[in-house]
């Protein structure tokens, strides 16, 4: 038991530090980044056309812009212990209320995105490994290669022209039905799968090729039972440990995609956040992604360490 | 139960040749039949024939009857229902054919319940009972890798026995094996034949044929070079290649005259080491002289390369003090590894690996050039990668590649078990010669007494780690 405890403290440790580091960087980029925050903040209530110089002075006042910049970081720090994520400088609302309508929409497309990736790339993986240095091996890697290569913003504009635009089947953009989710959900799920398809063709040839693989058809069993009792359990181990590494792509691939699909999700709120100096919702949402980011892999170790004895033993 | 197996003029041959050359031997319940040979001789091509088991590139011809009923002739399917059944594989090591995320239990009681189709229940309770029977029963619910080498050989004799198959075949099932559990396992076996089975084994170990008795085939490139019963082939051998087989075990070494040791290379005094609770050093006191082979003996877990490498400062000491010969440089006390092949990276070629060393260190490409024409080492091996060499190649060139840093003191952990038995005593003779010749100080781990005493001028013998 000691054994699955041990790393879940080391991600309870890695939380609590994701949470102080993000904080801290993206307070330091927003105020690294050029102009004047009280103006664009201004820009973003008002609108472009009403912003003045006095507006701008207004804002600076009223949200305390003009104290020195170690202040109004130990204020964020000091809420924070709290669970208290402060208030949008441009709409007034809670943080937290926004997130979680932000969040609850990026996880319906993320889920997505993870269900997609899984249904092209495991029977791709399988194929592959089942046929390791033949043609459908080949093939694989090289749909592989091209697919991860490609930057997020052109798969998912070549999906906008084939299916939206021309074909007319699906929405190029929008939010509520899962028709809606397609799209997106595709553009991610192929960069995913990329990886994945080869994770677990390298795993399937290489427990086809395993002594214990040989010894389960020698002692007798059928085929169908040496895959399903000493096949999958083995080849599922790197495929799982690798999950926790897409996430890094899935986050960042959403920021893009949400933006290119017109949805209204995390990654589309950080971006919009960024242009009007919103820095409570900047830190926010870099928490929302970074602490997501943790609690995933500490799933993963779990899964990890039910499919793998030998890790709880170490 | 009983199962008569014949070969007939069987042939193995691959696009680039032939790889056995028509073998015949009859194989009866009771007799069992051991196949000599060194890595490459077609050992285990016969064994995969019989079994239905070759790799697609190779084709098997000739005839290979199981009670007159021909085995290459059957289709793919029906000869796979065979397995378990009537022919059972007994693999190499266990420890890797064992898998490692199922509890051993499962992997016992799925044969009861998948290959003889007994209910969940009693397949379980046979398990239970056939691994007790086999002094495992604290180990039923362990998973592969909470065992030792010899406990997973004995899980393996059990799924193979599972399934009641009449035809044994056991693929060199003691390698990797120390000298008692080797005994044991072969032994083992032959308890298998003494209940009527028919038993097929493959080893290089001669000792191994000799606690099997029954039959024995030599052979050599391809061909059964002498065949016919263990008590004449082993006594009286007719063939030039039995002959060298039988005197490279080491009981059969002949005596060495040993050079007049110099001072202490290394000494260590009162050295104690503890694994997790286990304690496997105690005090141990531990001297070696220029010129000298000690010779550390003991079972496996016994701390021998424990020892070694503390030695060696590799592994920290709990207790206890190791003092170095005066005036001699940290990179004068080097380490010959067990496992040839894991001591080189497998994707560089000799060449590189050799060249590393000597420009790390500052050693001329005509040192290495030297050592290779002392130990036979062609130049056109240099090109090769370390999976392209043999075990024994390979151990020489680590020997080369050590020696070219002049060292003073050797620690050589097992540096021939793995190695085939005539490939095991050219590096034994090298070893000797190199101590004697460079003033070498080697402390030599293994667990084969009769080495031990041929080769060292002193033994210190570990007894095994006390549980606890």
């Amino acid at each position: 038991m000691a054994g699955i405890l041990r790393p879940l403290a080391g991600r309870a440790v890695q939380a609590l530090t994701v949470a102080l580091l993000v904080g801290l960087v993206s307070f330091a980029l927003m105020h690294a980044l050029p102009g004047d925050p009280a103006m664009r903040i201004a820009a973003s209530r008002y609108g472009p056309d009403l912003m003045t110089a006095e507006a701008a002075e207004r804002v600076r006042a009223e949200l305390g812009l003009d104290r020195p910049m170690p202040v109004q970081l130990a204020e964020w720090v000091g809420r924070l212990a709290t669970f208290d994520l402060g208030r949008s400088l441009v709409t007034g609302a809670p943080v937290a209320e926004e997130l979680e309508i932000q969040l609850g929409a990026s996880l319906w497309l993320a889920g997505a995105a993870l269900a997609l990736s899984m249904a092209l790339g495991l029977p791709a993986g399988l194929l592959a490994g089942m046929r390791a240095g033949r043609l459908p091996d080949h093939l694989a890697l090289a749909a592989a290669v091209l697919l991860r290569a490609l930057p997020v913003f052109v798969t998912g504009l070549v999906l906008i022209i084939v299916f939206a635009v021309w074909l007319g089947w699906l929405p190029a953009a929008g939010f509520g039905g899962w028709r809606d989710l397609l799209l997106p959900g595709l553009t991610l799920a192929f960069g995913l799968a990329a990886l994945s398809s080869r994770v677990t063709r390298d795993a399937t040839a290489a427990v086809l090729a395993a002594p214990y693989v040989a010894f389960a058809r020698t002692k007798g069993l059928p085929e169908r039972l040496v895959v399903l009792r000493h096949g999958v359990r083995n080849a599922a181990i790197p495929v799982v440990a690798v999950l926790g590494l897409q996430l890094v792509y899935l986050v960042e691939g959403m920021v893009v995609v949400e933006s290119l699909f017109a949805y209204p999700g995390i990654g589309h709120a950080l971006v919009h956040a960024i242009i009007a100096r919103d820095v409570p919702m900047v830190q926010g949402t870099a928490l929302a992604m970074g602490l997501t980011f943790v609690l995933v892999n500490a799933v993963v170790d779990l899964l990890c360490a039910a499919l793998d004895p030998r890790q709880v033993a170490r | 139960m009983s199962a008569h197996l014949e070969v007939d003029r069987l042939r193995v041959a691959s696009r680039d040749g032939v790889l056995v050359h028509d073998v015949s031997f009859a194989v009866r319940p009771g007799v069992p039949l051991t196949l000599l040979g060194e890595s490459g001789s077609g050992k285990s091509l016969v064994v995969q024939a019989i079994m239905g088991t070759l790799p697609a590139e190779l084709a098997a011809s000739g005839r290979i009857a199981l009670d007159g009923r021909d085995l290459p002739g059957l289709p793919e399917a029906e000869r796979r229902t065979l397995w378990g059944r009537r022919i059972a594989l007994l693999p190499q090591e266990p420890w890797l054919a064992l898998d490692p995320t199922m509890r051993v239990l499962g992997q016992v009681a799925e044969v009861y319940r998948h290959v003889r189709g007994r209910p969940a229940g009693d397949s379980r309770a046979e398990g239970r009972a056939r691994l007790a029977g086999l002094g495992l029963a604290d180990a039923v619910h362990r998973y592969p890798f909470q065992l030792s080498g010899g406990m997973c050989q004995r899980v393996a004799l059990a799924i193979a026995r599972a399934a009641d198959a009449d035809l044994l075949l056991a693929d060199e099932p003691t390698k990797g094996l120390d000298a008692a559990l080797r005994d044991g396992v072969a032994a083992g076996l032959r308890g298998e034949a003494d209940r009527g089975r028919s038993l097929i084994t493959i080893t290089h170990d001669v000792t191994v044929a000799r606690v099997l008795g029954g039959e024995v085939g030599v052979m050599l490139d391809g061909r059964l070079v002498e065949y016919g019963p263990a008590a004449e082939v082993l006594a009286r051998p007719r063939h030039d290649y039995t002959r060298r087989l039988l005197a490279a075990e080491p009981v059969a070494w002949p005596g060495r005259d040993r050079p007049v040791p110099g001072d202490p290379v290394i000494r260590g005094a009162g050295i104690a080491k503890t694994f997790g609770g286990r304690t496997v050093l105690d005090g141990v006191d531990v001297e070696v002289r220029a010129g000298e082979v000690v010779a550390v003996l003991g079972p496996s877990g016994s701390g021998k390369s424990t020892l070694g490498n503390i030695l060696l400062g590799l592994v920290p000491a709990d207790a206890g003090e190791v003092r170095r010969g005066p005036g001699l440089a940290p990179l004068r006390f080097q380490k010959v590894y067990q496992d040839p092949p894991g001591a080189f990276a497998p994707q560089r070629t000799l060449r590189r690996a050799l060249a590393d060393v000597g420009r790390r260190h500052g050693v001329a490409w005509e040192v290495f050039e030297g050592l290779m024409r002392r130990f036979r080492l062609g130049p056109g091996l240099l090109d090769r990668r370390p999976g392209q060499l043999s075990g024994g190649e390979l151990q020489r060139f680590a020997l080369a590649r050590v020696l070219a840093l002049n060292p003073a003191f050797l620690f050589a952990d097992e540096p021939t078990s793995r190695l085939d038995p005539i490939t095991q005593r050219e590096v034994a003779d090298l070893l000797h010669e190199l101590a004697g010749e460079r003033r070498l100080g080697v402390l030599l781990v293994t667990h084969e007494a009769a080495m031990a005493a041929n080769l060292a001028h002193r033994v210190l013998a570990l007894e095994p780690a006390a549980a606890g």
